[in-house]
Parts: C-alpha cells; sequence; structure tokens
C-alpha cells in the first residue's frame, strides 16, 4: 500500500522532470486509462496483502483495463454516446472495494499483532 | 507478508501510473467538454454564419471597387462626371417614386360587401376600412412588395391612408370602392401572402365576406408618385445652417 504511494510518488516527480508531453486531445483517454492502471496496482497490492498474487494476472489487468477503457473511450466519442461513463463507474467502485479490502486487512493484521 | 518481488513489481508500475499522471497534469487541460453531435451541428452552424457574412463583405468590397473604378475613370477623363450624375439620380428617382414602374407582381381588387345580407351585428363589418387596405400593404410589404399603388396612387413612405367615410385619402386625394391595389414583386410570394390560409386577406374574404379578388399578373405598371416631397421641419442631422 505505501510502496504503491511512494511510486506514485517518485512517478509524479520524474513525469514532472521528463520534457514529453502529449497532444490534449488524448487527454481524456489517458485519464480513463490511469483510472484503470490505479484500480490494477490497488488491485495488485490486495492480492499481495492476501497472498494470492500473480504476475501474469496483474499484468493482463494493468495493460488490458486501461486499453479496453481508453478504447471504450474512444469508441464512445466516435458515436457520440459517453461510453466511458462505463469505464468510469467499473474502475471507480472496484478502486474503492479494493482500498476498502486492503484497508480492513492492514487493519486486522495490527490488532491481531 | 508481501514478497519482495510482488513489492517490486507494484512500484515499478506505481512509477509509470505517476509518471503518466503527471505528463497529464503538465497538459493543462484546463476543462475537459466532450464533443458531442449537438456541439459538432452548433459550430457548424456557426462557421456557415461567419461564411455568409465574409461573402456578403466581399461583395461591398467588390461593388466600392467598382465604383472606385468609375471614379478613375472620370479623373482620368475618359468619362464625363455628369453623365455619372445623371445615372445617380435617376436611380434615386426610382428608389424614391418618382418614376413609372412595371413589372410582374399581383392586382387585388378591392370592394365593400355586394350582398344584401348583414354579415354580423354591425353594418361596419362589411365595409372596407383603411385598417384593412393598411394590413394588406403591409401584408405585401412583408412578403417583399417593390412598389404598391392603390387606384393609379403610388404608395409612398409619406402616404397617408385614412377613412374619410365611404372613401379613404390616399396622398391627400380621395378614392371609393373599388379599390385596385397593384404591387410589383414576386407574384407567388405575393399572391401567398394575401389569399393563403390564416392571412388577413383570406379572412377579409372568407369571414367577412368583403369582396377581395387577388390576380397574378405578368406586368403589373405602377405610376410614379404626382406630389412632391418637401421637409418643412425636418433637416439633415448635424446641419445647422
Amino acid at each position: 500500500m505505501v510502496i504503491a504511494l511512494i511510486g506514485i510518488l517518485i512517478g509524479g516527480v520524474i513525469g514532472f522532470l521528463l520534457p514529453y508531453t502529449y497532444n490534449t486531445t488524448y487527454s481524456l483517454y489517458i485519464t480513463i486509462a490511469i483510472l484503470a492502471c490505479l484500480d490494477s496496482v490497488f488491485g495488485g497490492v490486495r492480492a499481495s496483502l492476501e497472498n494470492k498474487f500473480n504476475i501474469r494476472v496483474f499484468l493482463s489487468g494493468f495493460f488490458g483495463n486501461s486499453i479496453l477503457a481508453a478504447f471504450l473511450a474512444y469508441i464512445g466519442d466516435r458515436l457520440g454516446v459517453p461510453l466511458y461513463y462505463a469505464a468510469i463507474f467499473t474502475f471507480g467502485g472496484r478502486l474503492f472495494d479494493n482500498f476498502a479490502a486492503i484497508r480492513r486487512l492492514i487493519l486486522f493484521k495490527n490488532r491481531s499483532i | 507478508m508481501m514478497e519482495l518481488k510482488n513489492k517490486v513489481i507494484i512500484a515499478i508500475f506505481s512509477v509509470l501510473i505517476g509518471i503518466i499522471i503527471a505528463t497529464q497534469l503538465k497538459a493543462n487541460v484546463e476543462a475537459y467538454v466532450p464533443v458531442t453531435i449537438k456541439s459538432i451541428e452548433n459550430t457548424k452552424k456557426e462557421i456557415d454564419i461567419i461564411k455568409n457574412e465574409i461573402q456578403e463583405i466581399e461583395k461591398i468590397i467588390q461593388k466600392r471597387e467598382e465604383e472606385l473604378e468609375v471614379l478613375k475613370k472620370i479623373s482620368a477623363g475618359d468619362e464625363d462626371i455628369i453623365d455619372l450624375f445623371r445615372k445617380e439620380l435617376y436611380s434615386n428617382m426610382i428608389a424614391s417614386g418618382y418614376v413609372d414602374l412595371e413589372g410582374p407582381g399581383i392586382s387585388i381588387k378591392m370592394y365593400d360587401n355586394p350582398s344584401d345580407e348583414i354579415i354580423g351585428f354591425d353594418i361596419n363589418d362589411d365595409v372596407i376600412h383603411d385598417v384593412d387596405i393598411l394590413n394588406i400593404l403591409n401584408d405585401l410589404r412583408v412578403a417583399g412588395a417593390e412598389a404598391i399603388s392603390i387606384n393609379g396612387e403610388r404608395v409612398m413612405p409619406t402616404s397617408e391612408i385614412k377613412c374619410n367615410g365611404p372613401i379613404i385619402r390616399i396622398n391627400g386625394r380621395s378614392i371609393g370602392t373599388p379599390f385596385i391595389i397593384k404591387a410589383i414583386g414576386d407574384p407567388q410570394l405575393l399572391m401567398a401572402a394575401v389569399s393563403a390560409p390564416h392571412t388577413y386577406g383570406d379572412m377579409l374574404k372568407n369571414v367577412y365576406q368583403i369582396g377581395f379578388e387577388p390576380k397574378i399578373e405578368e406586368r403589373v405598371i405602377i405610376p410614379a408618385y404626382r406630389g412632391e416631397l418637401t421637409f418643412e421641419y425636418a433637416k439633415p442631422k448635424g446641419d445647422d445652417s
């Protein structure tokens, strides 16, 4: 859990220092992809705490979910229907679910000690 | 406990997410508004309006350039300035109604209700009033009538149309029924403006049973205004002399 937060912070610093930017047209797709990635990382942390971590599941979820989410946003844009809401609700909801599970695992562990 | 390998993998991907988030923040997107079909249509409409404006302005520029060309010719001595002024005077006379005009249009014959039977409660309902004429004139003008006359009297911007008992007064002259209104313009449009359902003309004809006979004519002649336009009180703005 702490590792994920620290990693994101370090990544943020690196990202700010790197000179690369992308076209703002893609910002919606990237945002949705970020949401999917965050969900994957939280899921990974939770799986680690539960000792069920599988690197294949983690990697396929990380890339698959983000690509699918970005694709959904793109298709929605083409069709004129905001399909990216599906990704926001799914991954947003799962993000909070995962976070709740992590919280309980950590609290339970501390109390048992 | 988390294994070290898992920790490292999660940390690496967290860093990746952090980099993407930071790049996104750097892009500095102020507010994202999804592009909907409606907004695209609105933008299209705006573009069309602006294009039309540009076209109109280009037309004005072309006109002014032509005028400039004529003036240049005059200054070079190729053309006489008096001819130019004559042309201008003539077009001004046409615009102000001092020239007989002809063209396609309609003529409307209006007369009081010819039947002995009284429609409604009041005999006034069977008679043509100044208001009826004014409404018909207004309808014709909305439909793009370029010149209008009533019983041979040119309708000018200053023309009065006033009830005077059984007759109406226009341009200081009294005229009686039948009133023949002639107008030059797009005949179909003018016809529709006075005879389509729910127009004033249709109501006069079918509700009040007043004689109302619009007719399309290929060649309508509108006589010139016979009076004089003189201003006693009105002066051009900024002219103090």
